[in-house]
């Protein structure tokens, strides 16, 4: 686990067809301590999205800066585990192996990535799903094993794009406990993508709120953990933060 | 209605613990009615023989070594045509699909020879070649490569970026998503690429059997036709049917189905 630091990070496009440069993201900074959870919520547009694949390495950065544990983000790395929206898991790799994936590009043994493996899968309660292939599973279920395959490979940080945006609000409630329990457990430095803002202080320690590329706002969530649905769906501080980060989300 | 439908599911039944028999009954029909044909001596015995000739042809001709001899020299070639094309194929596919660059020298170059059918080229290669083993090898190669490469260019492109992005945030090297991302990723369009591949190339090999060929199936057929022997080319043509049924449904089928309908790239 280490700390993620954004300095004056920016972005800029520019737009071919509109023939203009469109800025998605201005002048954020961010301060993620080691073994935080911090949500970035804000609507579709706001440049959350962007951001998390500026961390990631998968686009480059305009302006600015983007370190973890001190260290400059160059290009994608094991560093960052990332899970996706459209859970990306490989079709053509059981569910095992796509668990096992980081640490067999770690050049981890058969035996001993299997056993790494084995663990995470344990901890989402996906033992008996373990030969099986992805397009067997419930989406659900695909998104623990997306979520257990960026941990195992023991990130420093680790990204979430709105992992829980294509499950049905059953399973995504089942999802954001289980998370937050696995979060207690193994504690990754956490940066989660969201446009649910129940969601997003349901889970963190900390809500930044985004419009248009800016940061409007940085909200320490001191809820008690761990947490539970059952427990904060009537909690009056749970529903004053969550209609504190809803107003300026919508007023901005 | 009742005993049709009784006799329908015993058949269901029967197809299920032996599916090899429902590849083989749709063929009762369509024989019996070439015998009904031929029996009726709707058009001339010699021009149109019935079954049983070309059965009692293909026993004599198994019998003399003659058959054998000219199906292993007519697999061989489409077997040597078509692993040169896949060797060629696939490496030229996943450049043309990775990189940008070699898409925009490559792509027109390879529609503009796509145009010159494999048959065109006969003449030419005659000439540089003679009638031999190569001509015949080259003109195979050069009908399955275009399919193999064409669709691995799909497939490589229809690999969503999610999937590249995922393999190297978990730290895998691009030489690593090549293999693991790549190329499972694009073989069900590979997988298909093969099979229009080795069907065009199938048929280029008789036609170039036909030219240049001193054995083989289609000149097996070529000759008897010089011979008068309709038999005999009757024959050729069912040998050519069954042979393209088997390398599709014991070769190419199974592995459709040990991957992308598996891994649910592909619908069932």
């Amino acid at each position: 686990m280490k700390s993620l630091t954004i300095r004056n990070l920016s972005k800029t496009y520019f737009d071919l067809y509109a023939a203009t440069h469109v800025t998605a993201v201005h002048d954020v900074s961010l301060d993620v301590r080691e073994g935080e959870f911090v949500s970035i919520v804000g609507p579709s547009g706001c440049g959350k999205s962007t951001i998390l694949n500026m961390i990631a390495g998968f686009i480059p950065i305009t302006g600015g800066e983007i370190l973890v544990g001190g260290k400059p983000v160059r290009g994608p790395g094991p560093d960052r585990g990332v899970v996706f929206q459209s859970f990306a898991l490989f079709p053509w790799r059981t569910v095992l192996e796509n668990v096992a994936f980081g640490p067999k590009m770690r050049g981890i043994g058969k035996i001993e990535r299997d056993k790494i493996a084995h663990e995470y899968l344990a901890l989402a309660k996906l033992t008996e799903a373990a030969e099986r292939y992805p397009n067997e599973l419930s989406g659900g279920m695909q998104q623990r094993v997306g979520v257990m395959r960026a941990l195992a490979n023991e990130p420093d940080v680790l990204l979430m794009d709105e992992p829980f945006a294509s499950v049905d609000a059953q399973t995504r409630m089942t999802l954001q406990e289980e998370l937050t329990r696995i979060w207690q457990e193994k504690r990754p430095t956490v940066i989660f993508i969201t446009h649910d803002v129940a969601e997003a202080v349901f889970l963190a320690d900390r809500v930044v709120a985004l419009s248009k590329g800016r940061v409007l706002a940085d909200i320490g969530v001191d809820l008690p953990r761990p947490r539970s649905w059952d427990a904060l769906h009537e909690d009056e501080r749970f529903k004053a933060f969550t209609a504190r980060v809803l107003q300026l989300v919508r007023t901005a | 209605m009742t005993p049709f439908l009784k006799l329908w599911s015993r058949y269901v039944r029967l197809t299920a613990r032996w599916p090899s028999i429902a590849s083989f009954v749709p063929f009762i029909p369509v024989i019996a009615l070439w015998w009904l044909v031929t029996a009726l001596e709707v058009f001339p015995r010699a021009f149109l023989p019935g079954p049983a000739e070309v059965w009692s042809a293909f026993k004599s001709l198994t019998y003399k070594g003659v058959l054998p001899d000219y199906l292993q020299d007519s697999m061989v070639r489409l077997a040597v045509g078509a692993l040169w094309g896949i060797a060629l194929g696939i490496p030229l596919g996943l450049l043309i699909g990775m990189s940008k660059r070699a898409h925009t020298a490559l792509w027109p170059v390879l529609l503009f020879f796509q145009a010159i059918g494999d048959i065109a080229w006969l003449p030419i290669l005659v000439i540089w070649f003679g009638y031999g083993l190569v001509t015949m090898t080259v003109v195979i190669v050069y009908t399955v490569i275009f399919p193999v490469v064409l669709n691995t260019v799909l497939g490589v492109r229809s690999i969503h970026v999610n999937m590249h992005r995922a393999a190297l945030s978990l730290g895998a090297s691009r030489l690593r998503v090549l293999w693991e991302v790549v190329l499972p990723g694009a073989l069900p369009n590979i997988v298909t690429g093969l099979r229009n591949g080795l069907g065009y190339g199938w048929r280029a090999l008789i036609a170039a059997e036909i030219i240049v060929g001193t054995s083989g199936i289609g000149f097996m057929m070529f000759d008897a036709r010089r011979a008068g022997s309709v038999v005999e080319i009757l024959l050729g043509m069912i040998i050519l049917g069954i042979l393209w049924y088997i390398v599709d449904s014991w070769i190419l089928a199974p592995i459709e189905r040990a991957t992308g309908q598996r891994w649910g790239l592909v619908s069932r």
